[in-house]
């Protein structure tokens, strides 16, 4: 078996072991009949890695999400967090879970130590290990300046910080889910947000992390899984999912409506050799099967030489994921 | 049980602190009561009904913070999205509620001192000292039977709009059709029956049998607020659950 399942049966238990998970809702379909909202889906999770599930908007990516999180109930097939399984578990599974909904605020009237201490409280840290807990969570978080302000004060990143800290707050954690974790920080504040998840990855933590930005999951993903119409469509690391691409690069011809008539011609004779992925006005791409091949390079000097703008690149995430999403049989 | 018990004290030692810092709204619940019973008092009411409006003015800010607050307040965390991260939380949903209710006690037992001191400086009314553990156990009826109410509110409301509207509506009705500022038999019989249906009703008939000294009518309105609170505790722990189906 491939795929999200990939099994290590020697290896220690899977923090995460979805197999078989789906929920269809009854009569809320738009004839009226059963809504499949997602089906069949298997993720294996092991301890100290990340996996980024993308998709559109509408996908399943948050169902997904609240079934592992045992807010909602699946229809089908079974969730077992740390051994637990959450349906028939769901306090106990909880206790190995932490989870950061999307645009979570924190308490906003409570100081950031406040708040860790009380969350941790309540999620069984005892009260002997309380204060090493939340001095470590502190420093982990980069929270130790911040420590006694109010969180209504705090900017946004510094509040994502703070729920990180409350996710990381926990007697026994093995399991995070982050639902788009940097959704709506600014550049800096997000890269001071990944630098968080990667110190939690080394603390061994699984996560399981929701994203709209490809570049997010391949900075920090050890696999990505995409997900498309309630289906894990494709599944890997991000080198695999580009691999899978029946071709390997790009070539973007800028400046279209400018070009000379040798220089037309010689965009039009490449239209015969390889596949237009994407015609605007002024912009032209070209999928290629390697970008570093003599052939390729030569053809993007001849272009320069006839006054072409044009530019190679290899393929990204970006490319497999849009081709994924649009037709999920163009992968080979 | 005991784990349950330890992490609502955690739970409500947060949003009391929370709450202390944010008090404008709950202090005009706790300030305008005793407020609204002076006129209540000093412009309509005849002299022998004033210690049934002392008593009734209490019970109805109990009623009405656990209602509006309670349930606004599940409003604001479900926008907010922290009623999620609460619903994630190795804890019974009993833990979250019980926690904002706890905290909102402290208000509604100031708001009761302030509104018997005004009740008995300005106004004569005159509550013997040993019917007051007795109050305080009424109060508390009160206060964990309505409790329902505004969890129910609160989470079946879809939005914090809607959850204000229906609370307000809820307000409204409990307001006119709980006799706690008359007595219960001025009411018509059908509009009884429904009043008979609100715990603040029965609040009201504890604390009136009280002070006539009536065991009967106390024990029975007791037995009935008792079931409203197991009947608050079991629609919270097990009617509404945190998970979706």
């Amino acid at each position: 078996m491939s795929g999200p399942l990939a099994p290590t049966p020697s290896g220690p238990a899977p923090v995460l072991l979805a197999r078989g998970v789906g929920k269809v809702y009854q009569s809320r379909g738009a004839a009226g009949g059963p809504r499949v909202a997602n089906h069949d889906l298997h993720l294996r999770l092991d301890a100290g890695e990340v996996v980024a599930l993308l998709g559109p908007n509408g996908a399943g990516k948050t169902t997904f999400l609240r079934q592992v999180a045992g807010q909602l109930l699946p229809t089908s097939g079974s969730i077992v967090v740390a051994g637990v399984d959450i349906v028939a578990e769901p306090l106990e599974a909880k206790r190995f879970l932490s989870v950061i909904p999307q645009e979570c605020q924190p308490m906003q009237e409570l100081t950031v130590e406040e708040q860790i201490r009380g969350f941790a409280r309540l999620k069984g840290v005892p009260a002997a290990s309380l204060d090493a807990t939340v001095e470590e969570i502190l420093r982990d978080v980069g929270l130790v300046a911040e420590r006694g302000q109010i969180v209504r004060e705090l900017s946004g990143g510094f509040k994502r910080r703070v729920l990180i800290a409350v996710a990381m707050a926990s007697a026994t954690p093995r399991l995070m889910l982050l639902d788009e974790p940097t959704t709506g920080l600014d550049p800096e504040a997000r890269r001071q947000v990944w630098s968080v998840i990667r110190g939690l990855r080394r603390r061994g933590l699984g996560i399981l992390l929701t994203t709209h930005y490809i570049e997010e999951a391949e900075i920090l993903a050890d696999r990505v899984v995409i997900i498309s119409g309630g289906r894990f469509t494709v599944s890997g690391t991000v080198e695999e999912i580009r691999n899978r691409l029946p071709y390997r690069g790009r070539l973007i011809v800028l400046r279209a409506d400018r070009l000379t008539a040798a220089g037309a011609e010689a965009v039009r004779a490449l239209e015969t050799r390889w596949r237009v992925t994407l015609r605007e006005p002024s912009t032209i791409w070209f999928e290629v099967p390697d970008p570093f091949d003599r052939d390729t390079v030569g053809e993007l000097a001849r272009l320069a030489s006839l006054g072409v703008q044009a530019s190679l690149r290899p393929v990204s995430l970006e490319d497999a994921y849009l081709t994924v999403v649009g037709t999920p049989e163009a992968l080979v | 049980m005991m784990t349950t018990v330890r992490q609502i004290g955690v739970a409500t030692s947060m949003t009391l602190r929370a709450t202390f810092r944010e008090l404008g709204a709950i202090l005009g619940f706790v300030v305008l009561f005793p407020l609204a019973f002076l006129f209540f008092l000093g412009a309509i009411v005849q002299h022998d009904l004033r210690t049934q409006v002392v008593v009734g003015a209490i019970m109805m800010e109990m009623a009405l913070l656990n209602v509006n607050v309670v349930g606004q307040s599940i409003g604001a965390d479900k926008e907010s999205k922290l009623y999620d991260l609460w619903v994630s939380l190795p804890a019974s949903p009993v833990v979250y509620v019980t926690s904002i209710a706890l905290s909102l006690l402290p208000f509604s037992l100031l708001s009761a001192v302030l509104t018997l001191t005004v009740g008995a400086i300005a106004f004569g009314v005159s509550i013997p000292l040993a019917l007051v553990p007795w109050l305080l156990l009424g109060f508390l009826l009160v206060w964990a039977s309505t409790l329902g109410i505004g969890f129910a509110i609160g989470v079946f409301g879809r939005t914090p709009r809607q959850i204000n509207q229906i609370a307000q509506f809820v307000g409204i009705v409990m307001t006119f059709f709980a006799p706690v500022f008359y007595p219960v038999t001025i009411l018509p019989e059908p509009i009884r029956i429904i009043a008979y249906l609100w715990p603040i009703t029965w609040g009201t008939v504890l604390l009136t049998g009280l002070l006539a000294a009536n065991a009967t009518t106390v024990l029975e309105a007791t037995g009935v607020l008792a079931g409203f609170a197991l009947g608050s505790v079991v629609l919270i722990g097990r009617g509404i659950r945190w998970r979706q189906t």
